[in-house]
């Protein structure tokens, strides 16, 4: 082998190379630029006592430290959040999964019922939460359909009592057709074989359901919480546009919490926020990695 | 009997299937209506009792007031040019590394999108306060690039986008070098068109997801004349509480673009969802 032809093949293989890497760079450096610098970054304010336009004061963990210890507010906008979480994921799923079920039972115009449901997926939730406002609004129509039962008015989103159920409540009926339309895909892609094996041993709809729907849909069900528990955890706009926080801090929520301190210009104090919350779905986001580095 | 007792319970149990379905699905659609409804009633009628089904007078005057006395308009152009150059820099961009990922061999690949998907863990509030100063240190807050260029590329398209490409077959690209392609002609002439669907999932999931993002366009910019629509919704509903059909107007203009491309295209919509949750 000459060294002329080595050389050559050198060429073509760097060649061959440097088009891939060309393929990628624009996300490379996105990814540095916007991710990787950002992260650290933030972690850093966390340490920091910044505002933005001072320098920032070192000062160790106490952002942290205060959060937990001296800042009942925070404290507050956790439990708002793990009670969102909770309740959202808690009916959420399920209806969607009833509702899954439901349409897959041979129903004609199966697409417009899962239009239906999908509607609100796919508009924005500032609009959806606007809607809601008015819904709500004491002269609104839900009241006129409380008021016709013969029951006083409700404050949906003015008493503190009940304002974060009323946030729920929107976003649960925002945002379950992404699971019908999930569970319905799976439950299509069941082999029919197994239920008809099955009604030939006198398995009853309930053991149907219990031995081979539930297990075919494990992957699903395991997507669809992580997901959705990941996704409620950083609740942000319904809250904003329908209470913003309100009243005394019945609604507020982490993500919303955090946006209120970086207005205040506490960058530090907002970033340690942050954290906190990466801290909390770290479980979560693992879960969802090893279901995505699984796949590839 | 027993055959007809069985068909009766049958019929009882599809009729209330369909009752099931049908007052949920109406339960879904009223609040819609209703928006709809409101934003052409009078303002005077908005909170009559009882409640006004059908707006009369009819009037279309909160429409003309959302487009003469509030720049909504503009809102909705904003939204439009970042939606689609966002879009079109997901397609790109994200299709392109894809191809990368799943076809090339370089050294590093798997290192690399091994860290991508790391990345997808860290949720996106981490990085928004930094990704802010950063945007006023370029002077890129309150203006387009702002909202357009952190976001023309994406781990989850980037990841989407591989498991997509990875379906076509070696045999094809091999085929295509022979003639004398090179990686690029490749990718123009042969993975471009093959791989059509998934973009099409991908300029979906892309449009939707940008149309209706809010905080990140909440935070940089602080002009009317940016605002997207769920920005300038977010602000006319705060500060005009007293004209609600007139904030119900623009619900509907912020909504019924995304209703009628999902009407348009309900297969995308529905593979997009799925791309994230099913094994293929």
């Amino acid at each position: 082998m000459t060294v002329a032809s080595l050389s050559n093949r050198f060429k073509r293989v760097m060649w061959k190379y440097s088009m891939a890497y060309l393929f990628i760079v624009a996300p490379v450096i996105a990814m540095v630029a916007f991710m990787f610098i950002p992260m650290i970054v933030s972690f850093w304010w966390s340490l920091n006592d910044y505002s933005g336009i001072q320098a920032a004061k070192f000062v160790g963990l106490s952002n942290y430290i205060q959060l937990f210890t001296n800042d009942p507010i925070f404290i507050k906008t956790l439990v708002n959040t793990t009670l969102f979480v909770l309740m959202g994921m808690g009916i959420g799923p399920t209806l969607g999964l009833l509702t899954a079920l439901l349409l897959n039972q041979k129903v004609r115009f199966q697409s417009v019922f899962r239009t239906a449901y999908y509607l609100p997926v796919m508009t924005s939730l500032v609009v959806v939460s606007t809607i809601w406002v008015m819904l709500y609004n004491r002269n609104g129509l839900l009241n006129s359909f409380v008021t016709g039962l013969g029951f006083p008015k409700v404050g949906w989103l003015s008493d503190p009592r009940i304002s974060l159920v009323s946030v729920v409540i929107a976003s649960i009926w925002q945002g379950f057709g992404f699971e019908t339309v999930i569970f319905l895909a799976a439950l299509q892609s069941i082999p029919r074989e197994l239920y008809e094996a099955a009604m030939i041993d006198g398995a009853d709809a309930f053991l149907r359901f219990w031995y081979i729907t539930l297990p075919s849909l494990r992957h699903v069900i395991l997507f669809v919480y992580i997901y959705g528990i990941i996704g409620s955890y950083q609740v942000f706009d319904q809250v904003f546009v329908m209470t913003s926080g309100g009243p005394v801090y019945s609604t507020s929520t982490i993500v919303h919490y955090l946006f209120t301190k970086f207005m205040d210009l506490r960058l530090g104090y907002a970033s340690a926020i942050a954290y906190v919350l990466f801290g909390i779905l770290v479980v979560f986001s693992y879960v969802q990695w090893r279901f995505f580095t699984e796949r590839s | 009997m027993q055959t007809q007792r069985r068909s009766l319970t049958y019929i009882a149990g599809r009729a209330l299937l369909y009752l099931v379905l049908a007052v949920s699905s109406v339960m879904m659609i009223v609040p819609f209506y209703w928006s709809l409804g409101t934003s052409l009633k009078l303002e005077r009628f908005v909170f009559s009792s009882p409640p006004q089904w059908w707006p009369n007078p009819l009037t279309l005057q909160s429409y003309v007031n959302i487009v003469t006395r509030i720049p909504f308009m503009r809102y909705f152009s904003n939204s439009v040019i970042v939606a689609v150059s966002t879009t079109l820099g997901h397609a790109f961009f994200d299709t392109l590394a894809a191809y990368a990922f799943a076809k090339l061999i370089f050294p590093g690949r798997d290192r690399i999108f091994f860290i991508f998907l790391l990345v997808l863990m860290v949720p996106s509030q981490v990085n928004l306060i930094p990704m802010y100063r950063i945007m006023a240190t370029l002077h890129w807050t309150d203006t387009y690039l702002a909202l357009i260029i952190p976001n023309l590329t994406g781990v989850f398209g980037i990841f989407m986008m591989r498991q997509f490409l990875m379906s076509i077959p070696n045999e094809l690209l091999d085929a295509a070098r022979i003639d004398g392609c090179n990686e690029f002609d490749v990718f123009a002439k042969v993975v471009l068109p093959l791989s059509l669907p998934g973009i099409a999932t991908l300029v979906i999931m892309t449009f939707m997801g940008t149309w209706n993002d809010f905080l990140w366009p909440r935070i940089v910019t602080n002009s009317e004349s940016l605002f997207t629509l769920p920005v300038g919704l977010a602000q006319l509903q705060m500060k005009n509480t007293s004209n609600v059909a007139q904030i119900m107007a623009g619900t509907v203009l912020t909504a019924l673009p995304m209703i009628l491309v999902f009407l348009f295209m309900q297969r995308q919509f529905i593979s997009g969802m799925m791309a994230g949750a099913l094994k293929e």
